[in-house]
């Protein structure tokens, strides 16, 4: 403590007036946010009101108080003020900025003026280096900065830009594009991994692939003769509910049906213990057991609308919502594919063998059916009890 | 060159804690006001008709130097003006803008002294101590016989541990200053190696025979006299030196800070928030704040903890190094997280090297078992032989580690 006072009277001898500062206050930034939208440039700029009243004088009557009418009368001057002292070019050229609304925030600090704005490029952005030259205050505050946040593809990249380093150069090709893909791709693994209801369904629909269901046998069910037979059956059971899904998952993503996300949980919950009930005791009419692929396609359609759900979740960039959509469907199908190669050659193995009816199958659907049950009720009531 | 990469490097770091804070309120939609005389934000930090007065004639001062761009004498007044404004209102933002009316005179190959003490104490306020140095250095090679010169250059040079530069700038004050201020230069640097006992005395003799010392100057000299009598052990006398110091001047934030620190460490954290209003505006006060309601296990601690974190959020955003001790001694004792702390008082520890960085990192190291860390505290220690009974035992528990 004795050295941060002594730094702060050294200089009282000579103009009695310096203390270090102790504030909660901070110096001055701006926070400038770019989005890429297609070919077309989006922004926003919030400029501390305190710093435009020292540069442009905001507060007209001097009261030491900004009223918004003040602030109002001089959103034009504030727009040039702020266009001018920035450059914003794709490959050499300059995109042509206009500022499309002023409104206000309230940072931690003070209320900031808030202008949006799009610029048109002359080169089309993707694929190209973006330069930014940032001049904004530097003359009358040394230490001010401008706070980039850069939005590229769902991927944001931060910069940056003190006095000293004005000029700075990003690089926006098509690779984030392609990062921006995969991370697509790697949600929709990640949402089959741990997506339970989904899993369970899948297995519901899969365990009786390898096996015939006829009046004969133990309970109805005699296994499939050839490894062809059950591949098959799998291959169309998985398809349908692929297909389904992608119905309505880019349905819902593109805003064509939104149908409200409980009834969607439920529903799924529902589907769940349906099919594992089916297993055991005869549920859906024999033509849907002869096609079982029906019963995956109908309920993939429900299942679809979950997907949904996440992939909003997840905040997508409007730019490129196909891609990502997509991404995100061959994930999934990356996921269910990983769960078929571990599943069907482990299932056909043992489908003669009566543990398999007895257990796996039995055993297995009646377990799933009562969890499903669980989830069924507490997605009704709306109250978690269950641990998963 | 090696700072600024260093403070960029920081500064991405950081900016990532910046867009998780930023990011909800930016799309917690801007609004816009519902009537035209809607009073959005202040001018300035103060109100009332000083500050008024101050905005006015700030205002008119730029537009003077605007017209006037080569009128030194003008600009330096803006630059103090300024200096006086962001100690006024407790708001950085007008460090930034002192230095900018300096410009013109910085990009001059040789800038005047004047600007560059100036620019120098600018710089150390907002901990660039290297760069601070590098423009008293240039001062005193110029002009041996500026006492603010040498005196800011020991001060410098001593809170980046560089005790032979500060005692020998101190030396160079002969006859250029009070004797009593240089006594205190003195006294600063042996009260920090060793020597609190002769070095409290010293203080106290030249005092006797000073007269010329203003209000500010004994205010900063009797804070000094309770570190050292604290140092030592002498608990009623440092108490009864910071007493008189915030008698002098009940707002001075260093003096609070020192006196909360000296209640903290005599387990009084109710006098702490007794002495310290809810409502400060000051970050390093509102710290001791929170240590004392920590420490009384209050209702409301945690809630005073959080704002507390989001202020060092803030300003954290643009990798200023303003809070680092602060903040690493939150971690440590509010948050309790060892290894985060220690992180945080290493990277202070190697900007500044006053005795409260050395305890912090010790403290850290301690607790988070870490004796690498505590090697480097231990050696600091063994060095310059600093004095103080809190650091002897937590010198002797890092030894056990």
């Amino acid at each position: 403590m004795i050295i941060t006072r002594w730094l702060s009277y050294a200089v009282v001898l000579a103009w009695s007036l310096f203390v270090p500062s102790v504030s909660a206050h901070k110096a001055s930034d701006s926070l400038l946010t770019l989005e890429r939208n297609g070919a077309e440039l989006r922004g926003q700029w919030d400029i501390a009101l305190r710093d435009l009243d020292v540069a442009i004088g905001l507060d007209a009557n001097a009261d030491g108080k900004i009223e918004w009418g003040e602030v109002k009368a001089k959103h034009a001057e504030i727009a040039n003020y702020a266009m001018s002292r920035i450059v914003i070019s794709a490959g050499d050229k300059p995109c042509t900025l206009s500022v499309t609304e002023h409104l206000l925030e309230r940072h931690g600090d003070g209320t900031y003026a808030v202008m949006r704005f799009i610029g048109e490029c002359h080169q089309v952005w993707a694929d190209t280096m973006l330069n930014i030259d940032y001049r904004l205050f530097f003359d009358i505050d040394t230490q001010h900065r401008g706070l980039l946040k850069l939005n590229n593809n769902g991927h944001t990249r931060s910069a940056i830009f003190p006095a000293s380093q004005p000029r700075q150069e990003f690089k926006v090709n098509q690779s984030d594009a392609t990062q921006g893909f995969l991370d697509f791709v790697g949600d929709g693994i990640k949402h089959i991994a741990v997506g339970f209801d989904h899993i369970l369904f899948l297995v519901m629909l899969l365990l009786p692939a390898v096996l015939i269901r006829t009046d004969q046998g133990e309970k109805g069910w005699v296994p499939v003769t050839t490894f062809r037979r059950a591949l098959l059956n799998v291959a169309t059971i998985v398809t349908a509910f692929t297909v389904a899904h992608s119905i309505t998952l880019s349905a819902a993503t593109l805003g064509i049906v939104s149908p409200p996300s409980r009834w969607v949980e439920i529903l799924i919950a529902v589907s769940v213990v349906m099919t594992a009930i089916d297993n055991v005791v005869p549920l859906f009419p024999a033509a849907l057991h002869k096609r079982p692929w029906l019963i995956a396609f109908g309920f993939g359609l429900i299942h679809g609308f979950g997907f949904a759900g996440v992939l909003q979740g997840l905040n997508l960039p409007r730019a490129d919502l196909m891609l990502s959509l997509i991404g995100f469907n061959v994930g999934v199908e990356i996921g269910q594919l990983a769960l078929v190669a571990f599943l069907l050659p482990a299932a056909y193995a043992i489908r003669a063998r009566s543990i398999y009816l007895r257990v796996v199958l039995t055993g297995g659907s009646v377990a799933t059916a009562s969890i499903a049950a669980g989830w069924l009720l507490e997605r009704s009531i709306d109250f978690q009890f269950m641990p998963f | 060159m090696q700072i600024k990469l260093n403070r960029n490097a920081v500064g991405l770091a950081t900016l990532g804690i910046w867009l998780l804070i930023s990011m909800p309120s930016i799309e917690a939609a801007p609004y816009i006001p519902a009537t035209d005389g809607e009073i959005i934000d202040q001018s300035t930090s103060n109100t009332g008709k000083a500050a008024a007065a101050l905005v006015r004639e700030t205002r008119r001062a730029h537009a003077v130097l605007n017209q006037q761009k080569n009128n030194l004498d003008l600009a330096l007044r803006i630059a103090q003006h300024n200096m006086r404004r962001a100690r006024i209102e407790s708001d950085p933002r007008y460090l930034g803008q002192a230095e900018a009316a300096l410009a013109p005179w910085l990009n001059q190959t040789t800038p005047p002294v004047s600007v560059l003490v100036l620019r120098a104490n600018i710089r150390q306020s907002l901990h660039q101590f290297a760069l601070a140095r590098l423009d008293l250095e240039q001062v005193v090679a110029r002009e041996p016989r500026n006492a603010q010169g040498w005196l800011t250059l020991a001060t410098v040079a001593q809170v980046t541990g560089d005790t032979a530069t500060a005692r020998k700038s101190c030396s160079r004050l002969t006859g250029l200053t009070d004797a009593a201020v240089q006594a205190a230069c003195t006294s600063a640097i042996d009260g920090a190696t060793g020597r609190a006992t002769p070095a409290a005395a010293a203080l106290t003799q030249s005092l006797q025979s000073s007269r010329r010392l203003n209000r500010e100057q004994r205010g900063w000299i009797a804070t000094l006299q309770a570190e050292l009598a604290e140092r030592v052990g002498h608990i009623d006398a440092a108490e009864k030196y910071y007493r008189q110091a915030l008698a002098l001047d009940p707002r001075d934030a260093f003096a609070t800070a020192a006196y909360a620190d000296f209640l903290l460490d005599q387990r009084r954290a109710g006098d702490v928030l007794k002495l310290i209003p809810a409502a400060t505006d000051s970050d390093i006060l509102h710290l001791r704040r929170v240590l004392a309601a920590h420490d009384l296990k209050l209702a409301d601690a945690a809630a005073m903890a959080d704002r507390l974190a989001m202020r060092y959020a803030i300003a954290r955003t643009r990798s200023d190094q303003l809070h680092l001790r602060e903040e690493a001694r939150f971690i440590l004792h509010v948050r309790g997280q060892p290894a985060a702390a220690l992180a945080l008082a290493i990277t202070n520890w190697q900007i500044q090297k006053e005795p409260a960085d050395l305890r912090l990192l010790l403290e850290a190291a301690v607790a988070a078992g870490q004796r690498p860390s505590a090697d480097i505290a231990l050696a600091w220690l063994d060095g310059t032989r600093l004095e103080g009974r809190a650091m002897a035992q937590l010198a002797a528990k890092a030894r056990r580690l």
